[in-house]
């Protein structure tokens, strides 16, 4: 064989290799999506399995005024964009510390942080939960927001400090020749500079604490305090399923992540490295 | 230690300086009033939501406490009782069951994926995003997903398999049944995490130079020799790191096994993390569910600190 016929044979493949993994992926989402437009009585009959018809909107209906949907996808906003801002704002500050100041205890600090970093919430749960119930934080919202920082810290930390590093440090030094303070030069030369970091960090946050399931299902009882992952597999509890509205449900929890994620797809591919791998 | 650029560092930075303040830097470092007010939220952070709750963690597990109720110190009574409690035992089974066939399958797809993704493909930054988006999408809405297409009577994997592709006879309740749950379960953790080992894998072969490969094919390597001597080596650190994290996330993963079987039918998927759960929540036995969670432990520490010398020396580079 000759050569090109050789990398001929090598992309043909490797197509080959890439359909199946993307037919493999994507399934459960089309599934989903297009199970959330049957009404039961196909679902029930089995007829063009693979296409709705006729096409209904009765699910989303369904979900949005039978159920407390619109009730939890307000507490998983609530939770998610208040514990994002928290973890960024701590971890923005922890971050430059560790960085780029000199003080005692900054290495054994960053270890500390990745080690909190990995250690998991099935470790942690049952004690937090007996925490957050001494100090009257179960059943409320408050008590996701205090505890989410407990994973999107460590991991927001982590990952601005190798941004921080890969930021010039001469510049912070031209600053302060030129007479201003540290924090000065942290504030209005680095954080600007930084922002793009911060808001890759914070977006990624926001989603880890989007998707959280484990402790909003410990720390909440009450259906009206759910959030939405919690929420909606609380549908399938039933003998009687309902997978149209359970689909839609799906579909309304899955949007505002893939819509964060299309923003971030630039820095996904080198950043979901330094976000998973490095930080 | 100080070097000549540090000390400059200082100097900029407070001019002001005198005597008693050159001690104290000496002592705590040169920016450690800044440096002390800046990682007090995060330290008072980890302290409460980490570290309380680890060492009170440990005190619990040592005491029978009921929701609700004082504890009452048992000593190591909970440990011992598990060592012996066959469900307990099954659950451990089980969870390095789970754990080594989801790495191991995630390893290989998402090897396969990183090699399609660095061949000659068009439109690769838009397939390396759609394969990502298992990965990125809530664990809880996959989970769900494959609870409906597994489903006994109406799931469409029994229509492919009985009605378009005629492979089996009649359906198969995929989750209900004891010989084919454990094999589903992992699917799904496979279906969601081999993604990150494949862009992960990318981003590594993505900074092996070229010229290695050139080399390589000038010496006469063909496909095979150069994915074992040049892709192999030079990812290796991305390589242990990868699967060092995915084991301690796929031993400790909760949502996946409890949303498709909550550990049935008959314990034949019960891991570690849901044992737990259904003993503190269900059983409401607080103290013997902190034992479970932290019989692993010393399996955990090990994998943690072997984890954090990699990743750190991958950030020192």
């Amino acid at each position: 064989m000759s050569k090109s016929a050789i990398e001929r044979l090598q992309t043909g493949i490797a197509y080959g290799f890439l359909s199946i993994l993307l037919l493999l992926v994507l399934f459960p989402f089309y599934w989903m999506t297009i199970t959330s437009f049957k009404n039961e009585d196909q679902m029930r009959s089995l007829v063009s399995m693979f296409w709705p018809s006729p096409a209904v909107l009765e699910n989303y209906y369904q979900l949005l005024t039978k159920t407390d949907f619109t009730i939890w996808f307000r507490n998983s906003a609530v939770v998610a964009v208040s514990s994002t801002l928290l973890a960024t704002a701590i971890g923005t500050i922890g971050a430059y510390a560790l960085a780029r100041l000199r003080f005692l205890g900054r290495a054994f600090l960053s270890s500390t942080v990745l080690i909190t970093y990995l250690v998991p919430p099935a470790i942690l749960f049952i004690p937090l939960y007996a925490q957050i119930r001494t100090l009257g934080l179960s059943d409320s919202l408050a008590g996701l927001i205090a505890t989410y920082p407990s994973f999107t810290v460590p991991f927001v930390t982590w990952l601005l400090m190798g941004y921080f590093e890969s930021i010039p440090v001469e510049l912070e030094e031209a600053a302060m020749i030129d007479g201003a303070t540290r924090f000065r030069a942290f504030r209005v030369i680095i954080l600007p500079l930084a922002a793009p970091g911060l808001l890759a960090a914070g977006l990624y946050a926001f989603t880890q604490a989007w998707n959280e399931f484990l402790y909003a299902l410990v720390f909440i009882t009450d259906v009206k305090q759910r959030t939405l992952p919690v929420g909606i597999s609380g549908f399938i509890t039933g003998d009687v399923y309902g997978w149209g509205y359970l689909m839609a449900g799906a579909v309304l929890t899955t949007l505002p992540v893939i819509l964060v994620y299309i923003y971030l797809q630039k820095y996904m591919v080198e950043g979901l490295t330094a976000g998973g791998v490095k930080g | 230690m100080a070097t000549p650029a540090a000390r400059l560092r200082t100097d900029v930075a407070l001019p002001e300086q005198r005597g008693g303040a050159v001690g104290l830097k000496r002592m705590l470092g040169s920016d450690y009033r800044l440096g002390f007010i800046f990682v007090s939220p995060m330290v008072v952070l980890v302290l409460a939501l980490v570290a309380y709750p680890f060492c009170y963690a440990i005190y619990l597990s040592m005491t029978q406490k009921f929701v609700g109720m004082p504890p009452v110190f048992v000593g190591l009574e909970n440990y011992i009782r598990l060592a012996s409690d066959g469900f307990f035992q099954r659950a451990v089974v089980n969870s390095f069951v789970f754990t080594f066939a989801s790495v191991v399958g995630k390893l290989g797809l998402g090897m396969l994926m990183a090699l399609v993704l660095t061949s000659q493909i068009r439109f690769r930054s838009l397939f390396t995003g759609l394969l990502l988006i298992p990965w990125v999408a809530p664990t809880v809405v996959s989970a769900l997903n494959f609870l409906w297409i597994y489903d006994g009577s109406l799931g469409v994997l029994n229509y492919l398999l009985v009605k378009v592709f005629r492979i089996l006879p009649q359906g198969v309740g995929w989750l209900s049944e004891p010989g084919t749950a454990m094999a589903s379960v992992i699917f799904v953790n496979i279906w969601r995490g081999f993604p990150f080992f494949g862009i992960s894998f990318l981003a590594g072969m993505k900074s092996i130079p070229a010229e290695m490969y050139e080399a390589a094919s000038v010496d006469g390597a063909n496909v095979l020799q150069r994915f074992r001597h040049v892709t192999l080596p030079g990812i290796r650190n991305i390589l242990i790191i990868v699967i060092l994290l995915s084991t301690i996330w796929t031993f400790n993963d909760f949502a996946i096994v409890y949303i498709l079987t909550k550990g049935g039918p008959g314990g034949a998927t019960q891991v570690l993390p849901v044992f737990a759960y259904e003993m503190a929540f269900g059983a409401q036995r607080l103290g013997e569910a902190i034992a479970v969670a932290l019989y692993m432990l010393p399996g955990l520490a090990f994998v943690i600190i072997l984890l954090a010398r990699y990743m750190r020396r991958g950030q020192a580079r």
